[in-house]
């Protein structure tokens, strides 16, 4: 209960910084961008943690997250070729994008009867960097600033919501939200594949549909958000671990948690960002800072 | 009464045949025991008399009902299976564990209930599990282990439990009282099928045995009957030797040197 205590008071505290931290004085303008930004960081922070905790389940591998299985630039891919055709973001195509990244590193870590965990990760870095190349050369030739790059492949929040994307944007909100309540009763099952594939068998869980199905769906929920506020990385890579350390295994516990910690720290992050420098960083140079260390103490364990 | 049957089942990976038309009934109450030299087709038996794999042809009944007509949950409230060997990659508690071979009567979302907490209760004490029902399960044993995934198999409340190599890598101790509590769960009613290649323990705890030999039953019988020298040189294709065992008669088997 003190440990549930500690993490809501932490995250009304993240929520206050989000809204108060910056250089600019307050007004009734500038707050109401706060709040738009602080209403993206949850909902980003929470979704990218809560598909690396599904995605750590699911695999069985701790290393595993939106990033490092290269969905996320998957989804900066199709949603940069979106901006290339449509001038917009296109939820479809950044879905497009982290699906097919995602099924070609699946396929090449694919063995019979498993998946070789270091060949996922391999895979996933190799087409995330084949991702953001190819970004970058459809942004140079579609003459976009460099600041649109940056934007789609270190992630930000401080998107300009206005009357035009004002509708979507909530309505993917609410899409990935349904997306995670429903995933969300699979809690058990991931439970049940950390001991093995024969074993969830076994207990009646038709492995193949079960992995499509969280598998999809995750893709989904990455490139929903992804073509909102870029390719956020490492948040879906520690927060499942902090999860974990507080609350233990149980993914009923980890899930829930994972969601509400992701938005605390990805909210945190993006106040770093806007008060290291005079500046504004994108929020992804913040989370790879801490991220990346943490993700070879982990690979070194 | 059949509690399950496998009729003129074949199964394959690819282009290699694994199981060759075999036919097998296990009687509900009985003790089998399914032995047979490495590559016999004993481990994909066993997963196919639960449903982990699909024969390519034939038949396999679950108490007269064609298993795969059942749903994967529904099989799972009767067949327990426990694998030679788990690996946890988190660290549950062992009461976390056993908990787990509640799922196939949970829906999502639910809370667990009492008839689970009693489900456990009970499978933790069959499976002498409960000075360790707090511990984390990275920190047993390799035998201790094996324990909780029989108390995980038995919190299904399943009527026939099958386990492959349940003793495999455990000292003679863990041995000793896992087969223990695999005759005294028999006795009480539960069909319990084997898959063993340690010969002397299939010998000493099975009522019938099974002999597997390149995907086939080549014999079947009790211990008795089925282990002699000759089929034995036979299938394994090395010399043996069999004496009585000291207190129950059953053959006991010893490789014969010059």
């Amino acid at each position: 209960m003190i440990k549930i205590t500690l993490m809501i008071i932490a995250f009304l505290m993240a929520v206050a910084v989000g809204i108060l931290a910056g250089p600019a004085a307050l007004d009734a303008q500038i707050i109401q961008l706060r709040v738009w930004r602080v209403v993206l960081g949850i909902f980003a922070g929470g979704v990218l943690a809560f598909c690396g905790c599904l995605l750590q389940g699911l695999f069985g591998n701790p290393l595993v997250e939106p990033y490092t299985l290269g969905s996320a630039s998957g989804a900066a891919l199709g949603a940069s070729i979106g901006i290339l055709i449509f001038g917009a973001i296109s939820p479809i195509l950044a879905f497009l994008g982290s699906l097919g990244t995602g099924l070609f590193v699946y396929t090449v870590a694919r063995i019979e009867g498993g998946l070789l965990r270091d060949r996922l990760i391999l895979a996933g870095v190799v087409m995330s960097f084949l991702c953001s190349s190819l970004v970058m050369i459809i942004m140079v030739v579609g003459g976009r600033e460099l600041y649109e790059i940056l934007y789609l492949l270190m992630g930000y929040l401080g998107v300009i919501i206005n009357s035009s994307n004002r509708m979507m944007i909530i309505v993917l909100i609410i899409i990935s939200l349904g997306l995670v309540a429903f995933l969300y009763r699979f809690h058990r099952e991931l439970d049940i594949i950390s001991q093995g594939s024969e074993t969830a068998a076994g207990l009646g869980i038709n492995i193949q549909t079960f992995s499509i199905i969280v598998f999809f769906s995750s893709a989904l929920l990455i490139g929903l958000t992804v073509s909102i506020v870029g390719a956020i990385g490492f948040v879906g890579l520690i927060v499942p671990h902090v999860s974990k350390l507080l609350f233990g295994p149980k993914h009923r516990f980890n899930l829930g948690a994972s969601f509400i910690l992701g938005a605390t720290f990805l909210l945190f992050a993006d106040a770093l960002s806007r008060v290291i420098t005079v500046y504004e960083l994108p929020v992804g140079v913040v989370t790879s800072l801490v991220g990346v260390p943490f993700f070879i103490f982990l690979y070194k364990r | 009464m059949n509690a399950l049957q496998v009729i003129n089942a074949r199964f394959h990976y690819d282009t290699s045949v694994v199981i060759d038309n075999v036919s097998l009934s296990l009687t509900k109450g009985e003790f089998l025991g399914i032995i047979g030299p490495n590559g016999a087709g004993k481990s994909t038996m066993l997963r196919l008399m639960c449903g982990i794999l699909k024969p390519r042809s034939g038949d396999i009944t679950l108490f007269d009902k064609t298993l795969s007509e059942q749903s994967q949950k529904t099989i799972a409230r009767q067949i327990a299976f426990v694998p030679q060997e788990t690996h946890f990659t988190l660290n549950f508690t062992v009461e976390d564990v056993v908990m787990l071979g509640r799922y196939p009567y949970q829906r999502p979302f639910a809370r667990e209930e009492k008839k689970d907490f009693e489900a456990i209760d009970y499978a933790i004490a069959a499976a002498q599990v409960e000075h360790l029902r707090k511990r984390p399960i990275n920190s047993l044993s390799s035998g201790e282990r094996q324990r909780v995934v029989i108390a995980r198999a038995l919190a299904q409340v399943p009527r026939i439990l099958l386990l492959d190599e349940p003793t495999s890598h455990l000292d003679l101790h863990h041995q000793y009282s896992i087969m223990e509590s695999l005759k005294k769960l028999n006795a009480e009613g539960l069909t319990v099928a084997v898959v063993h290649h340690d010969l002397n323990l299939a010998s000493l705890y099975c009522a019938r045995l099974v002999l597997m030999h390149g995907g086939r039953i080549v014999a079947s019988g009790t211990p008795n009957k089925l282990i002699n020298e000759e089929t034995l040189n036979q299938v394994y294709g090395a010399k043996v030797r069999i004496v009585q065992h000291p207190d129950r008669g059953v053959p006991q088997i010893f490789l014969h040197t010059e």
